[in-house]
Protein backbone atom coordinates (compact mmCIF):
# COMPACT_ATOMS: atom_id res chain seq x y z
CA UNK A 1 0.00 0.00 0.00
CA UNK A 2 1.50 3.38 -1.05
CA UNK A 3 1.99 6.26 1.34
CA UNK A 4 -0.12 9.32 0.60
CA UNK A 5 2.26 12.15 -0.39
CA UNK A 6 2.43 15.02 2.06
CA UNK A 7 0.19 17.92 1.03
CA UNK A 8 1.56 21.38 0.43
CA UNK A 9 -1.00 23.80 1.82
CA UNK A 10 -0.81 27.34 0.47
CA UNK A 11 -2.95 30.07 2.00
CA UNK A 12 -3.92 32.74 -0.48
CA UNK A 13 -5.72 36.05 -0.21
CA UNK A 14 -9.31 35.49 -1.25
CA UNK A 15 -9.06 38.54 -3.49
CA UNK A 16 -7.11 36.29 -5.85
CA UNK A 17 -9.63 33.43 -5.76
CA UNK A 18 -10.98 34.37 -9.19
CA UNK A 19 -7.63 34.18 -10.98
CA UNK A 20 -5.69 31.48 -9.13
CA UNK A 21 -7.46 28.49 -10.79
CA UNK A 22 -6.53 29.85 -14.23
CA UNK A 23 -2.96 30.30 -13.08
CA UNK A 24 -2.76 26.70 -11.95
CA UNK A 25 -4.29 25.48 -15.23
CA UNK A 26 -1.46 27.31 -17.01
CA UNK A 27 1.11 25.50 -14.85
CA UNK A 28 -0.56 22.26 -15.92
CA UNK A 29 0.04 23.37 -19.52
CA UNK A 30 3.67 24.06 -18.62
CA UNK A 31 3.91 20.46 -17.46
CA UNK A 32 2.92 19.39 -20.98
CA UNK A 33 5.14 21.90 -22.77
CA UNK A 34 8.31 21.52 -20.70
CA UNK A 35 9.00 17.85 -21.51
CA UNK A 36 8.30 18.50 -25.21
CA UNK A 37 10.78 21.37 -25.26
CA UNK A 38 13.31 19.17 -23.46
CA UNK A 39 12.93 16.39 -26.05
CA UNK A 40 13.44 18.96 -28.81
CA UNK A 41 16.45 20.39 -26.98
CA UNK A 42 14.72 23.77 -27.11
CA UNK A 43 16.49 25.38 -24.18
CA UNK A 44 15.27 28.86 -25.09
CA UNK A 45 11.65 27.79 -24.55
CA UNK A 46 12.64 26.01 -21.34
CA UNK A 47 14.36 29.15 -20.17
CA UNK A 48 11.37 31.34 -21.00
CA UNK A 49 8.92 29.02 -19.24
CA UNK A 50 11.18 28.84 -16.17
CA UNK A 51 11.65 32.60 -16.22
CA UNK A 52 7.90 33.19 -16.30
CA UNK A 53 7.22 30.74 -13.49
CA UNK A 54 9.92 32.42 -11.42
CA UNK A 55 8.44 35.85 -12.06
CA UNK A 56 4.80 35.03 -11.43
CA UNK A 57 4.65 32.25 -8.81
CA UNK A 58 5.23 34.18 -5.62
CA UNK A 59 3.01 37.02 -6.81
CA UNK A 60 0.10 34.59 -6.80
CA UNK A 61 1.24 33.21 -3.44
CA UNK A 62 3.10 30.15 -4.74
CA UNK A 63 6.67 30.72 -3.63
CA UNK A 64 7.45 27.09 -4.52
CA UNK A 65 6.60 27.71 -8.17
CA UNK A 66 8.96 30.70 -8.25
CA UNK A 67 11.73 28.55 -6.79
CA UNK A 68 11.14 25.71 -9.25
CA UNK A 69 10.96 28.20 -12.12
CA UNK A 70 14.26 29.70 -11.07
CA UNK A 71 15.86 26.25 -11.03
CA UNK A 72 14.49 25.40 -14.49
CA UNK A 73 15.62 28.74 -15.91
CA UNK A 74 19.13 28.32 -14.49
CA UNK A 75 19.40 24.71 -15.71
CA UNK A 76 18.18 25.74 -19.18
CA UNK A 77 20.78 28.52 -19.29
CA UNK A 78 23.46 25.89 -18.66
CA UNK A 79 21.74 23.50 -21.12
CA UNK A 80 21.70 21.07 -18.23
CA UNK A 81 19.15 18.39 -19.24
CA UNK A 82 19.20 16.62 -15.89
CA UNK A 83 18.64 19.88 -14.06
CA UNK A 84 15.64 20.65 -16.25
CA UNK A 85 14.28 17.12 -15.76
CA UNK A 86 14.59 17.56 -12.00
CA UNK A 87 12.75 20.90 -12.23
CA UNK A 88 9.91 19.30 -14.22
CA UNK A 89 9.66 16.48 -11.68
CA UNK A 90 9.61 19.03 -8.85
CA UNK A 91 6.84 20.99 -10.55
CA UNK A 92 4.78 17.84 -11.14
CA UNK A 93 5.19 16.85 -7.51
CA UNK A 94 4.34 20.35 -6.28
CA UNK A 95 1.18 20.53 -8.39
CA UNK A 96 0.16 17.06 -7.31
CA UNK A 97 0.51 17.85 -3.63
CA UNK A 98 -0.83 21.41 -3.74
CA UNK A 99 -3.83 22.35 -1.64
CA UNK A 100 -5.03 25.95 -1.86
CA UNK A 101 -6.88 27.60 1.01
CA UNK A 102 -8.40 31.04 0.44
CA UNK A 103 -8.64 33.29 3.45
CA UNK B 1 -17.00 60.91 -8.82
CA UNK B 2 -13.24 61.00 -9.45
CA UNK B 3 -11.91 59.65 -12.72
CA UNK B 4 -9.86 56.53 -11.97
CA UNK B 5 -6.16 56.62 -12.75
CA UNK B 6 -5.31 54.73 -15.90
CA UNK B 7 -2.43 52.26 -15.62
CA UNK B 8 -0.93 50.50 -18.63
CA UNK B 9 0.65 47.10 -17.95
CA UNK B 10 3.21 45.96 -20.52
CA UNK B 11 4.27 42.35 -19.94
CA UNK B 12 4.59 39.35 -22.24
CA UNK B 13 3.47 36.94 -19.51
CA UNK B 14 -0.34 36.69 -19.51
CA UNK B 15 -0.31 35.48 -15.89
CA UNK B 16 1.46 38.66 -14.81
CA UNK B 17 -0.91 40.84 -16.84
CA UNK B 18 -3.87 39.09 -15.21
CA UNK B 19 -2.44 39.40 -11.70
CA UNK B 20 -1.42 43.05 -11.97
CA UNK B 21 -4.64 43.95 -13.78
CA UNK B 22 -6.79 42.29 -11.14
CA UNK B 23 -4.85 43.89 -8.31
CA UNK B 24 -5.10 47.39 -9.73
CA UNK B 25 -8.74 47.13 -10.82
CA UNK B 26 -9.66 45.87 -7.37
CA UNK B 27 -8.07 49.02 -6.00
CA UNK B 28 -9.92 51.45 -8.21
CA UNK B 29 -7.59 51.83 -11.18
CA UNK B 30 -8.52 51.58 -14.83
CA UNK B 31 -6.16 49.12 -16.44
CA UNK B 32 -5.02 48.44 -20.01
CA UNK B 33 -2.81 45.45 -20.73
CA UNK B 34 -0.54 44.82 -23.71
CA UNK B 35 2.02 42.05 -24.31
CA UNK B 36 4.78 43.92 -26.13
CA UNK B 37 6.32 47.14 -27.38
CA UNK B 38 4.06 47.25 -30.42
CA UNK B 39 1.01 47.12 -28.16
CA UNK B 40 2.46 49.90 -26.05
CA UNK B 41 2.94 52.16 -29.08
CA UNK B 42 -0.57 51.47 -30.39
CA UNK B 43 -2.11 52.25 -27.05
CA UNK B 44 -0.14 55.47 -26.66
CA UNK B 45 -1.50 56.63 -30.02
CA UNK B 46 -5.01 56.37 -28.61
CA UNK B 47 -4.65 57.41 -25.01
CA UNK B 48 -2.30 58.73 -22.38
CA UNK B 49 -2.12 56.52 -19.30
CA UNK B 50 -1.27 58.01 -15.92
CA UNK B 51 1.40 55.39 -15.28
CA UNK B 52 3.08 52.49 -17.08
CA UNK B 53 4.17 49.22 -15.46
CA UNK B 54 6.82 47.93 -17.82
CA UNK B 55 8.51 44.52 -18.09
CA UNK B 56 12.06 44.54 -19.44
CA UNK B 57 12.13 41.24 -21.30
CA UNK B 58 9.60 41.72 -24.06
CA UNK B 59 9.43 39.57 -27.19
CA UNK B 60 9.85 42.37 -29.70
CA UNK B 61 11.83 45.09 -27.95
CA UNK B 62 14.11 45.64 -25.00
CA UNK B 63 12.12 47.25 -22.21
CA UNK B 64 15.07 49.48 -21.31
CA UNK B 65 15.13 50.95 -24.82
CA UNK B 66 11.37 51.40 -24.68
CA UNK B 67 11.73 53.14 -21.34
CA UNK B 68 14.37 55.50 -22.70
CA UNK B 69 12.30 56.29 -25.81
CA UNK B 70 9.24 56.82 -23.71
CA UNK B 71 11.10 59.17 -21.40
CA UNK B 72 12.48 61.20 -24.29
CA UNK B 73 9.00 62.19 -25.38
CA UNK B 74 6.73 61.87 -22.38
CA UNK B 75 6.46 62.49 -18.66
CA UNK B 76 4.31 59.43 -17.95
CA UNK B 77 5.70 57.79 -14.81
CA UNK B 78 7.19 54.33 -15.40
CA UNK B 79 7.65 51.48 -12.95
CA UNK B 80 9.85 48.70 -14.24
CA UNK B 81 8.68 45.27 -13.13
CA UNK B 82 11.26 42.71 -14.09
CA UNK B 83 12.73 39.36 -13.18
CA UNK B 84 16.09 40.83 -14.15
CA UNK B 85 16.57 41.85 -10.55
CA UNK B 86 20.31 42.45 -10.32
CA UNK B 87 21.49 45.74 -8.84
CA UNK B 88 22.95 46.79 -12.19
CA UNK B 89 19.60 46.22 -13.90
CA UNK B 90 17.91 48.39 -11.31
CA UNK B 91 20.49 51.11 -11.76
CA UNK B 92 20.28 51.03 -15.55
CA UNK B 93 16.48 51.02 -15.37
CA UNK B 94 16.48 54.12 -13.19
CA UNK B 95 19.15 55.72 -15.37
CA UNK B 96 16.95 55.13 -18.40
CA UNK B 97 14.31 57.27 -16.78
CA UNK B 98 12.14 54.84 -14.83
CA UNK B 99 10.57 56.31 -11.71
CA UNK B 100 10.82 53.06 -9.76
CA UNK B 101 11.91 49.45 -10.17
CA UNK B 102 10.45 46.31 -8.63
CA UNK B 103 11.97 42.89 -9.11
CA UNK B 104 9.98 39.73 -9.85
CA UNK B 105 8.80 37.78 -8.05
CA UNK B 106 7.00 40.57 -6.25
CA UNK B 107 4.40 40.92 -3.56
CA UNK B 108 1.23 42.36 -5.13
CA UNK B 109 0.73 44.78 -2.24
CA UNK B 110 4.24 46.12 -2.68
CA UNK B 111 3.51 46.83 -6.32
CA UNK B 112 0.25 48.54 -5.36
CA UNK B 113 2.07 50.68 -2.79
CA UNK B 114 4.69 51.68 -5.35
CA UNK B 115 2.08 52.53 -7.99
CA UNK B 116 0.34 54.83 -5.52
CA UNK B 117 3.62 56.31 -4.36
CA UNK B 118 4.90 57.06 -7.86
CA UNK B 119 1.59 58.62 -8.89
CA UNK B 120 1.57 60.74 -5.75
CA UNK B 121 5.17 61.77 -6.31
CA UNK B 122 4.52 62.68 -9.92
CA UNK B 123 1.64 64.90 -8.95
CA UNK B 124 2.57 66.45 -5.68
CA UNK B 125 5.06 68.95 -4.52
CA UNK B 126 5.30 70.37 -1.04
CA UNK B 127 2.54 72.88 -0.41
CA UNK B 128 4.90 75.83 -0.17
CA UNK B 129 6.40 75.07 -3.59
CA UNK B 130 3.08 74.37 -5.27
CA UNK B 131 1.44 77.50 -3.97
CA UNK B 132 4.36 79.71 -4.81
CA UNK B 133 5.15 78.74 -8.35
CA UNK B 134 2.21 77.04 -10.02
CA UNK B 135 2.20 79.60 -12.82
CA UNK B 136 5.88 80.44 -12.76
CA UNK B 137 8.46 80.47 -15.50
CA UNK B 138 12.03 80.07 -14.33
CA UNK B 139 15.06 81.30 -16.27
CA UNK B 140 18.56 80.14 -15.40
CA UNK B 141 21.80 79.99 -17.38
CA UNK B 142 19.86 80.42 -20.62
CA UNK B 143 17.43 77.62 -19.74
CA UNK B 144 13.70 78.12 -19.25
CA UNK B 145 11.38 75.93 -17.17
CA UNK B 146 7.71 76.64 -17.70
CA UNK B 147 5.95 75.15 -14.68
CA UNK B 148 2.33 75.10 -15.96
CA UNK B 149 3.30 73.09 -19.04
CA UNK B 150 6.21 71.27 -17.32
CA UNK B 151 8.35 72.12 -20.33
CA UNK B 152 12.06 72.70 -20.16
CA UNK B 153 13.72 74.66 -22.99
CA UNK B 154 17.45 74.63 -23.63
CA UNK B 155 19.42 77.83 -24.37
CA UNK B 156 18.90 76.96 -28.05
CA UNK B 157 15.13 76.78 -27.42
CA UNK B 158 15.08 73.03 -27.83
CA UNK B 159 12.33 71.32 -25.89
CA UNK B 160 13.76 68.88 -23.33
CA UNK B 161 11.46 66.29 -21.78
CA UNK B 162 11.73 65.60 -18.06
CA UNK B 163 10.37 62.69 -16.06
CA UNK B 164 7.99 63.50 -13.22
CA UNK B 165 10.80 62.98 -10.71
CA UNK B 166 13.28 65.12 -12.65
CA UNK B 167 10.73 67.91 -13.01
CA UNK B 168 10.00 67.84 -9.28
CA UNK B 169 13.70 67.89 -8.44
CA UNK B 170 14.52 70.75 -10.80
CA UNK B 171 11.60 72.71 -9.44
CA UNK B 172 12.92 72.28 -5.89
CA UNK B 173 16.38 73.48 -6.94
CA UNK B 174 14.88 76.47 -8.72
CA UNK B 175 12.95 77.33 -5.57
CA UNK B 176 16.14 77.13 -3.50
CA UNK B 177 18.93 78.39 -5.76
CA UNK B 178 22.41 78.66 -4.31
CA UNK B 179 21.37 76.83 -1.19
CA UNK B 180 22.95 73.51 -0.30
CA UNK B 181 20.22 70.89 -0.06
CA UNK B 182 20.88 67.56 1.62
CA UNK B 183 19.68 64.30 0.06
CA UNK B 184 17.06 64.08 2.80
CA UNK B 185 15.82 67.58 2.02
CA UNK B 186 15.69 66.81 -1.68
CA UNK B 187 13.74 63.63 -0.96
CA UNK B 188 11.39 65.48 1.34
CA UNK B 189 10.82 68.38 -1.01
CA UNK B 190 10.55 66.45 -4.24
CA UNK B 191 8.86 63.26 -3.05
CA UNK B 192 6.44 64.60 -0.49
CA UNK B 193 8.20 63.16 2.58
CA UNK B 194 7.89 59.53 1.61
CA UNK B 195 10.28 56.84 2.67
CA UNK B 196 12.25 56.04 -0.44
CA UNK B 197 12.81 52.30 -0.94
CA UNK B 198 15.95 52.81 -2.97
CA UNK B 199 18.25 55.25 -1.26
CA UNK B 200 20.40 56.06 -4.29
CA UNK B 201 17.39 57.40 -6.18
CA UNK B 202 18.25 61.04 -5.52
CA UNK B 203 21.81 60.58 -6.74
CA UNK B 204 20.55 58.88 -9.89
CA UNK B 205 17.96 61.54 -10.52
CA UNK B 206 20.60 64.23 -10.03
CA UNK B 207 22.77 62.41 -12.53
CA UNK B 208 19.91 62.22 -15.05
CA UNK B 209 18.96 65.84 -14.48
CA UNK B 210 22.54 66.92 -15.07
CA UNK B 211 22.50 65.05 -18.37
CA UNK B 212 19.25 66.72 -19.38
CA UNK B 213 20.88 70.06 -18.62
CA UNK B 214 24.03 69.15 -20.51
CA UNK B 215 26.00 69.48 -17.28
CA UNK B 216 29.30 67.57 -17.23
CA UNK B 217 28.91 65.02 -14.39
CA UNK B 218 32.66 65.12 -13.70
CA UNK B 219 32.76 68.90 -13.45
CA UNK B 220 29.18 70.12 -13.15
CA UNK B 221 28.60 73.84 -13.44
CA UNK B 222 24.88 73.97 -12.67
CA UNK B 223 24.10 71.33 -10.05
CA UNK B 224 27.21 71.00 -7.91
CA UNK B 225 27.99 68.31 -5.41
CA UNK B 226 28.89 69.61 -1.96
CA UNK B 227 30.87 66.86 -0.30
CA UNK B 228 29.18 65.32 2.76
CA UNK B 229 26.36 67.83 2.46
CA UNK B 230 24.32 67.39 -0.70
CA UNK B 231 23.79 69.41 -3.83
CA UNK B 232 23.42 73.03 -4.81
CA UNK B 233 22.04 74.71 -7.91
CA UNK B 234 24.87 77.20 -8.41
CA UNK B 235 23.29 79.65 -10.78
CA UNK B 236 21.28 82.83 -10.84
CA UNK B 237 17.58 82.09 -11.18
CA UNK B 238 14.88 84.45 -12.33
CA UNK B 239 11.28 83.71 -11.72
CA UNK B 240 8.98 85.75 -13.89
CA UNK B 241 10.57 89.23 -13.82
CA UNK B 242 12.13 88.93 -10.41
CA UNK B 243 15.61 87.82 -9.49
CA UNK B 244 15.59 84.75 -7.30
CA UNK B 245 19.15 84.07 -6.24
CA UNK B 246 22.74 85.17 -6.34
CA UNK B 247 25.64 84.21 -8.53
CA UNK B 248 27.95 82.83 -5.91
CA UNK B 249 26.78 79.83 -3.94
CA UNK B 250 29.92 79.88 -1.82
CA UNK B 251 30.37 76.18 -2.14
CA UNK B 252 32.91 73.88 -3.65
CA UNK B 253 32.45 70.84 -5.81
Amino acid sequence: MGVEPEKITVRIDEDLAEIVPGYLVNRGKDLEQLPLALVEGNFQTLRTLGHRMKGSGAGYGFDGISEIGRAIEEAAKREDREGVEQGIADLASYMDRLEVVYE
Amino acid sequence: MAIPDHVLVVDDDPDIRTLVGKLLEKNGFRVSKVPDGKGLRLLLEKSQPDLIVLDLMLPDEDGLVLCRNLRSRSNIPVIILSARGEDMDRIIGLEMGADDYLGKPFHPRELLARVKSVLRRARTLPDDVQEQDTNATYRFAGWVLDVPTRQLYSPKSKKIFLSGGEFALLRVFLNHPNRVLSRDQLLDFSHGREIEPFDRTIDMQISRLRRRLGDDPKKPSLIKTVRSSGYVLAVRVERGGESHGTDDPGSGD
